[in-house]
């Protein structure tokens, strides 16, 4: 059994403009310890699936509208709210980009720790306070006795991040989702939050979503990699496999268009040609068709599954040896991938159907 | 504390003479302390004695994190700030003190691309009223020519002209963005600051900024001032970079030799910080990871201002000279300026090649001269406990407690 299973996840938001196609059938599983990135660019559902498991989308707009989300066997979208919030925290911890706004700006960092403990053990004071001093020093706040009564505006970014650290890992939860949580920060502090990040969860065997825009940072930190677009999951490997064979053209654009830092100088940059999709409407075939060099008639009306890139018995979906899988009726190949464009012989992508008959 | 930059310390660029040149410029923000009687308290030394020249045609790049000035070096530069002391000189003319006409016939010269293309547009003009003003308010051309200019600007910035009588939110993040270009480009001018033009766009747009930028200055022979904190794009753009630290440049050199050969412990940190997309080389990458958070520019550490977080001070075992004297921006090597008391200690030390290759499991090896560094990274350092890995006691005992391997 996986930790986390989710399955044809489907959620809308329903707004003044019209309804949002926000995650359009997600599924994924992750076992225990498991570090799982989610990237992709901002709108494309990452961090609403995740908002959807912890069942926190902005009511009234938000409306789970179809699939499943198993949490150890148990259907988190069929459970009562107050099961809900006993979970949250204990079992499903979550960080955000932005610290400031997840903590309470009138409670000192003491009063917030040592509250979290004892709504889901039972303690005492005295021992959450312990706790919460044990919790500080392992995330490397300095003088932890004084800065537990502070509050969260006289940290500086990098250390509130911390204190969110300590507070989404107080409970030891099996399952820590990471929202973006150091796109707000320096690089030098970046490197020292994830550096954290990371050995703490091996230390406690927390699995961890890390939920990025930011191909670097999933390559220094995840195992395993989903990459999303206009709310569905378009390619999935493992990380090892994603970077050396990308076979979705999304992917691919994705690594030519950011400059590295060990790139040759005059290396040039292929862009992503366009925009992302306007998901007030719903989809229809294939998201990326527009923008895709790669495109044939069949992506403009039907959107292909994620399936096996290899043909293989059985499909694997986590750990180690979890089976490379596109959603792309035409994916590039691995020459096409390191070249970023289609180079087979007169190879034209695929006009509109509209343009197709006129 | 004056650092004049030698007009031939630059190596690329088409163009000899200087653009712009930037001497010890300062500019200090008053704090003050009073409701009724304000007194002046202190300053917060947002820039304190930059010095830099940027030659025509040339694109430097001015890196740094978040509040170590370099926002504020290139506003000062355009004169959105009267500077408190220093020179800036552009095409000749020293534009410090300038006010009136003579400072409005220099920003013809001189325009921004800001940041956020969602906050420098103004929601309540038109996509062609925004790129039209600059010509409007220096007079130029008729109104059917700066018509026909504003169509050509939105064609060269690739919108399609007829989108000039849309409003700023009908536009995608990077179709805004580039608005802004096509407003700065409207004046003809010779230098552009472009202050983190593509931080605020999502990673797939952020390419097509960058090409426009790079297609634009070749078309017309622009000259950039490029401000960002990520060095991939900075290293990327750039022809030659300064590092920026609290307020003072720290490193200037080529991008290609900043990459190579960085010769200031913090250049060394930051470029070991930086991920790259791919697992193989982030998996036996090590970094430098520095203690703390950056010092608060109102009261800067004495001497270098990186002294409290610096790995290599510790390594020397805490020489009193960082403390007491700040370094000056000085000479090594071709054009490659670094104001650090103990570069030479940086030069050939394994950290030096961390950016990249990582070194392996036995980072001594990699090391080439640098005086005794290489037996200094493998065994204890003296005074290790103060610059170290997040949290002292999980470093693993056998190694530089500096240093971590990731995996």
């Amino acid at each position: 059994m996986h930790l986390l299973s989710i399955t044809d996840l489907i959620v809308r938001f329903r707004t003044h403009d019209g309804t949002v196609h926000a995650v359009n059938g997600v599924s994924f599983d992750l076992d225990e310890g498991e570090t799982l990135g989610l990237v992709g660019e901002s709108g494309c559902g990452k961090s609403v699936t995740n908002l959807a498991v912890m069942r926190l989308l902005p009511k009234p707009a938000g409306k789970i509208e179809g699939g499943q989300v198993f949490f150890e066997g148990r259907d988190l979208l069929e459970i009562d709210e107050s099961e809900m919030r006993d979970l949250r925290g204990r079992e499903i911890a979550m960080i955000f980009q932005d610290p400031m706004t997840s903590l309470n700006p009138v409670l000192t960092i003491e009063e917030q720790m040592i509250e979290t403990i004892r709504a889901h053990r039972k303690v005492t004071r005295k021992e959450a306070r312990a706790k919460t001093l044990e919790l500080l020093q392992m995330v490397g706040i300095p003088q932890p006795e004084t800065r537990l009564r502070n509050f969260p505006h006289q940290f500086s970014g990098g250390m509130r991040q911390r204190v969110m650290i300590a507070m989404a890992l107080a409970l030891e939860p099996k399952l820590l989702i990471a929202d973006e949580p150091t796109t707000a920060l320096d690089v030098t502090i970046q490197a020292q939050v994830l550096d954290l990040l990371s050995r703490l969860a091996a230390e406690l065997g927390t699995a961890v979503i890390l939920i990025t825009h930011d191909l670097g940072v999933v390559a220094g930190m995840t195992k395993r990699t989903n990459v999303m677009y206009a709310g569905f999951v378009v390619e999935s490997a493992t990380t090892g496999d994603l970077f050396a064979r990308p076979r979705h053209p999304y992917t691919v654009g994705l690594l030519h268009s950011m400059p590295r830092l060990d790139a040759q100088p005059g290396e040039p940059l292929i862009p992503i040609e366009g925009t992302p999709p306007d998901l007030r409407f719903a989809p229809v075939g294939c998201p990326f068709a527009p923008r895709c060099a790669w495109r044939v008639d069949r992506c403009w009306t039907e959107m292909p599954t994620l399936d096996a890139i290899d043909p293989t018995p059985e499909i694997v979906t986590t750990g180690p040896g979890a089976t490379h899988r596109v959603a792309c009726w035409n994916p590039a190949t691995p020459d096409e991938g390191v070249a970023a464009k289609p180079i087979r012989a007169g190879f034209v992508p695929a006009a509109p159907p509209a343009e197709a008959a006129s | 504390m004056t650092t004049p930059i030698e007009p031939g310390a630059a190596v690329t660029g088409a163009y000899s003479r200087p653009l712009l040149q930037v001497e010890d410029l300062r500019m200090y923000f008053p704090i003050t302390s009073g409701t009724l009687i304000s007194r002046h308290v202190g300053d917060v030394k947002a820039v304190d004695g930059v010095s830099l020249s940027i030659k025509k045609g040339e694109t430097v790049g001015l890196v740094g994190e978040s509040g170590c000035g370099k926002s504020t070096v290139g506003r000062t530069i355009l004169r959105l700030y009267e500077p408190t002391g220093g020179r800036i000189v552009v095409d000749g003319q020293d534009i410090t003190h300038a006010g009136g006409k003579q400072l409005r016939a220099a920003r013809r010269q001189m325009q921004m691309i800001f940041q956020d293309p969602y906050a420098s547009l103004n929601p309540r003009m038109t996509a062609a009223g925004i790129v039209s003003e600059p010509l409007e308010i220096h007079g130029v051309g008729e109104p059917r020519a700066r018509r026909e200019r504003v169509r050509d600007l939105l064609g060269i910035v690739g919108l399609d002209p007829d989108y000039g009588d849309r409003f700023p939110h009908e536009f995608s993040g990077g179709q805004r963005q580039r608005i802004g270009v096509a407003r700065a480009l409207a004046l003809h001018p010779d230098l552009i600051v472009a202050d983190e033009p593509i931080s605020a766009l999502d990673v797939s747009i952020q390419a097509q900024i960058i090409n426009l930028l790079e297609k634009l200055q070749d078309e017309f022979k622009l000259t950039y001032l490029f401000i960002a904190h990520d060095l991939s794009v900075v290293r990327h753009i750039s022809d030659r970079i300064a590092v920026m630290y609290l307020g003072r440049l720290v490193e200037v050199t080529t991008a290609r030799a900043l990459y190579e050969r960085p010769l200031h412990p913090y250049t060394v940190a930051l470029l070991s910080a930086v991920p790259i997309p791919d697992p193989v080389i982030e998996n036996r990458r090590q970094r430098i990871i520095l203690a703390g958070d950056v010092p608060s520019p109102s009261n800067p550490p004495s001497g270098c201002h990186f002294h409290t977080r610096c790995w290599l001070r510790t390594r020397l075992g805490n020489p009193e000279r960082c403390v007491a004297e700040a370094p000056v921006l000085r000479t090594m090597g071709t054009g490659h300026e670094v104001a650090c008391h103990f570069a030479e200690e940086v030069d050939g030390s394994p950290e030096q090649g961390l950016q990249v290759k990582g070194a392996g499991p036995a980072p001594t090896s990699a090391t080439g001269g640098g005086s005794g560094s290489g037996s200094a990274a493998a065994g204890p350092v003296p005074g290790g406990a103060a610059v170290s890995a997040v949290n002292p006691p999980a470093a693993p005992p056998a190694r530089s407690s500096r240093k971590r391997e990731r995996s």
